[in-house]
C-alpha cells in the first residue's frame, strides 16, 4: 500500500513539475508569538469550526432524526406524511443545492426577524466568552447558527431513516405480544421497541457521524470559515495549492478516523450488551431493572409480578 | 351658465373626492408632514445610521492578492482593508472583516450579512443591477499571464481567440466575463481563486490566465523562467468601488464623498501605490 502511494506521489511530483515547498502552508497551521508563544493560526482555527459546527448539527440531526424517524413508523397518516415529505425533499435535493436556498434564506429572513445579531452584541464579556468557546468568534455567530441549523437539518434526514429501519426491523410479533399484554402503544415503544432498536441502530448512526463531518465542508461555501475554507484562503494568499490540499485533507483524515474509532467502541459496547443472557420468565429477579435487550417477555413478567 | 361655472362644478366636487380618498390613504395629516415622517424613516433605516448604532461597519471581502490576503499572523492585509479601515475610523467605529467567497459576494450583502462589499470590486452592469456603486477609488485593467512554451510568440488577442486555446480564471470575476467577450472562442476554465488559475498555467495545463491587474503581473514575475506577459497594455479599464445594497441614498452619499476628500488629500493615492507598486509588502507575507 505505501509503496503504491510513495510511487503515485512520485509520478506526480515529476508529472505536474513542481517544486513542492509546505513550509509557508505549516505557518499557517499554527505560529510562535513572541507574547503568547505557540498560537493556532488559521488553518487550527478552522479545524475548531468544524468541530464546533459538527458538534451541534450533530445534535441537531439527532433530536430531529428521533423524532421524524419515530413520526415514520407511526400508525396514524399525519405524522407519518409529515415526516416522508421531510425525508423525501431533503434526500432528492443536492446538498449543495440544499445549502444555498436554505442558508440565504435562514440568514436573510429568519435570523433578523429573531434579530440574533443584535442580541449577540448587547450581551455581557462573560456570555460572549461562552459564546466564543462555543460557537466561535461572536462576530460572526449569526451565520454559524444558520449553517449548524442547516447542516443539522440536512443530516437529520438520514438519521430519520436510520430511526425509522430500526423501529421497523423488530418483528411485529413485539408488537402484538406487548398490546396482549395490555401494554399501550407508547409504552410498548418507549420500554420494549426502543431500547431493542437503539442498539440496532448505534453502528448506521456513528456511519453518519463521520459522514456530517465530511459534509461539513459543503458550509464552506457560504462563507463559514471551517477548515475547506480557510483552506481556500491559505492556498488563494500563499499560491501553495496542493501542499494547502494535501493539510487540509491529512486534518480531515485524522479527525474521521478518530471518530470512528470512538465508533467502533462504542459498538463493541452495545454488541456486548446484546449478548448477555436473556432474562426469562422463571429466573426473573425481583428487582428487575431493563437494559436495551429487555424484550416482551421481560416486560411482562415484571408487569405481572408488580 | 358660461364655461368656467361648469368647470368649477365639476372640479370642486372632484377635489373634495381626492382630498378624503387622500384622508383614507395617508391618515388625516397634512402632506408636507408626511413627507417629513417618510424621510425620517429613510435616514433612520439607513446603513450609515445602524453602523453608528452598532460601533461596527461590517465589510464583506474575498481573498484578492493585493486587494486582501493574509500575513503570516493570519490576519487580514492589503489595499481594501487599509481603506476599510480608514473609514471605520472616520466615522469613529470599529471595522469587522467577513471573508466570504467571491461568487457569493453580493447575494451575501443583500442578505444583509454585511454592510459594503469593500474589495476591490470592479463596477460592471450586471452587478449594478442588484447593487449600488460608490464613486470609483481605484483605477484597474484585465491582464493575462502566459505560458511560454504553449503560447509561444502569441502577442495578439486573434492568437488567443480560437478553441484549442484554454484560458484561466476565476469564477465570478469581472475579468474573466470580459476575457470571455474579448476572445469568445477560447475555452475557458474557470476556479475558485486566482491561486489554481496561475497554478494550471505553470503547470502546462492551460495557455494563459487572465485577472484584474496587477495579479497576472505577479505571477510573471514570481514565475519569470515559465511565465510572459502578452500585452503591453491592459485588455480592458475597469474602476473599482465600495458597492452597498440599493434604496439608501444616505450612504452613497457619505461614501461617495468620503472617496472624493481621500483622493483629493492624497491618502487613497499614497496606499493604493504601496499595495499596488514594488511589493513592499513582500516580507509580510510567507512564501
Amino acid at each position: 500500500m505505501l509503496g503504491v502511494v510513495g510511487w503515485v506521489g512520485w509520478r506526480a511530483g515529476g508529472a505536474l513539475n513542481y517544486a513542492w515547498d509546505f513550509g509557508p502552508v505549516w505557518g499557517f497551521v499554527a505560529r510562535h508569538d513572541p507574547q503568547r508563544g505557540w498560537v493556532a493560526n488559521l488553518l487550527l482555527q478552522g479545524l475548531l469550526t468544524t468541530l464546533r459546527v459538527s458538534f451541534w448539527a450533530g445534535m441537531i440531526a439527532a433530536c430531529v432524526g428521533v423524532l421524524m424517524g419515530i413520526a415514520r413508523a407511526s400508525r396514524p397518516l399525519f405524522p407519518r406524511l409529515v415526516a416522508g415529505f421531510y425525508v423525501e425533499t431533503i434526500r432528492n435535493i443536492p446538498p449543495l443545492v440544499f445549502v444555498f436556498v436554505f442558508y440565504f434564506f435562514v440568514s436573510s429572513q429568519v435570523l433578523p426577524a429573531l434579530g440574533i445579531e443584535d442580541w449577540i452584541r448587547r450581551q455581557p464579556p462573560g456570555t460572549l466568552w461562552w459564546m466564543e468557546v462555543l460557537f466561535g468568534p461572536p462576530a460572526q455567530a449569526a451565520g454559524v447558527f444558520a449553517a449548524i441549523l442547516c447542516l443539522g437539518l440536512f443530516e437529520g434526514a438520514y438519521v430519520t431513516e436510520i430511526v425509522r429501519g430500526g423501529i421497523q426491523s423488530l418483528p411485529a410479533g413485539q408488537w402484538e405480544a406487548a398490546g396482549a399484554l395490555g401494554l399501550s402503544r407508547r409504552r410498548t415503544l418507549r420500554l420494549v421497541i426502543l431500547p431493542q432498536a437503539v442498539a440496532r441502530t448505534v453502528p448506521p448512526l456513528t456511519g453518519q457521524a463521520v459522514s456530517l463531518v465530511k459534509d461539513s465542508s459543503i458550509i464552506s461555501l457560504v462563507s463559514i470559515q471551517d477548515l475547506a475554507f480557510m483552506g481556500n484562503e491559505v492556498a488563494a494568499t500563499t499560491n501553495r495549492v496542493f501542499e494547502t490540499w494535501l493539510v487540509v485533507a491529512l486534518f480531515y483524515f485524522i479527525l474521521c478516523v478518530t471518530l470512528s474509532a470512538l465508533a467502533a467502541r462504542a459498538e463493541r459496547r452495545f454488541a456486548i450488551r446484546l449478548r448477555k443472557p436473556r432474562p426469562s420468565l422463571t429466573t426473573t429477579p425481583p428487582g428487575f431493572t431493563w437494559s436495551p435487550t429487555t424484550t416482551a417477555a421481560a416486560i411482562s413478567a415484571r408487569c405481572m409480578t408488580g | 351658465m358660461n364655461e368656467t361655472d361648469m368647470r368649477r362644478r365639476l372640479i370642486a366636487p372632484a377635489a373634495g373626492g381626492l382630498a378624503a380618498l387622500g384622508a383614507f390613504v395617508f391618515g388625516s395629516r397634512p402632506a408636507a408632514a408626511q413627507g417629513a415622517d417618510a424621510r425620517a424613516a429613510l435616514a433612520a433605516a439607513s446603513m450609515i445610521e445602524e453602523v453608528k448604532r452598532r460601533g461596527t461597519l461590517r465589510v464583506g471581502l474575498s481573498t484578492f492578492v493585493p486587494w486582501a490576503f493574509r500575513n503570516r499572523a493570519g490576519e487580514l492585509i492589503g489595499f481594501e482593508v487599509d481603506v476599510a479601515n480608514r473609514l471605520a475610523q472616520d466615522m469613529s467605529v470599529r471595522a469587522e472583516f467577513i471573508p466570504t467567497a467571491w461568487d457569493g459576494i453580493v447575494p451575501a450583502l443583500l442578505a444583509g450579512r454585511f454592510d459594503a462589499i469593500i474589495g476591490g470590486m470592479s463596477i460592471t452592469a450586471a452587478r449594478n443591477l442588484s447593487a449600488n456603486f460608490t464613486s470609483s477609488y481605484s483605477a484597474n485593467g484585465v491582464d493575462m499571464a502566459a505560458n511560454k512554451r504553449l503560447a509561444d510568440g502569441m502577442v495578439t488577442l486573434e492568437a488567443y481567440n480560437r478553441p484549442n486555446v484554454t484560458i484561466a480564471g476565476r469564477r465570478g470575476t469581472s475579468a474573466i466575463v470580459a476575457a470571455q467577450r474579448l476572445m469568445p472562442r477560447a475555452t475557458f476554465r474557470q476556479f475558485d481563486d486566482d491561486a489554481q488559475a496561475i497554478l494550471e498555467v505553470v503547470g502546462g495545463r492551460a495557455h494563459a490566465m487572465v485577472g484584474s491587474m496587477p495579479r497576472p503581473l505577479f505571477a510573471v514575475l514570481d514565475n519569470a523562467e515559465v511565465l510572459f506577459s502578452p500585452f503591453p497594455q491592459p485588455l480592458m479599464r475597469q474602476a473599482d468601488a465600495m458597492a452597498v445594497r440599493k434604496g439608501d441614498p444616505d450612504a452613497l452619499n457619505f461614501l461617495d464623498n468620503w472617496v472624493l476628500s481621500r483622493q483629493l488629500d492624497g491618502w487613497l493615492p499614497e496606499r493604493h501605490a504601496y499595495w499596488f507598486g514594488a511589493r513592499e509588502w513582500r516580507d509580510q507575507v510567507p512564501g
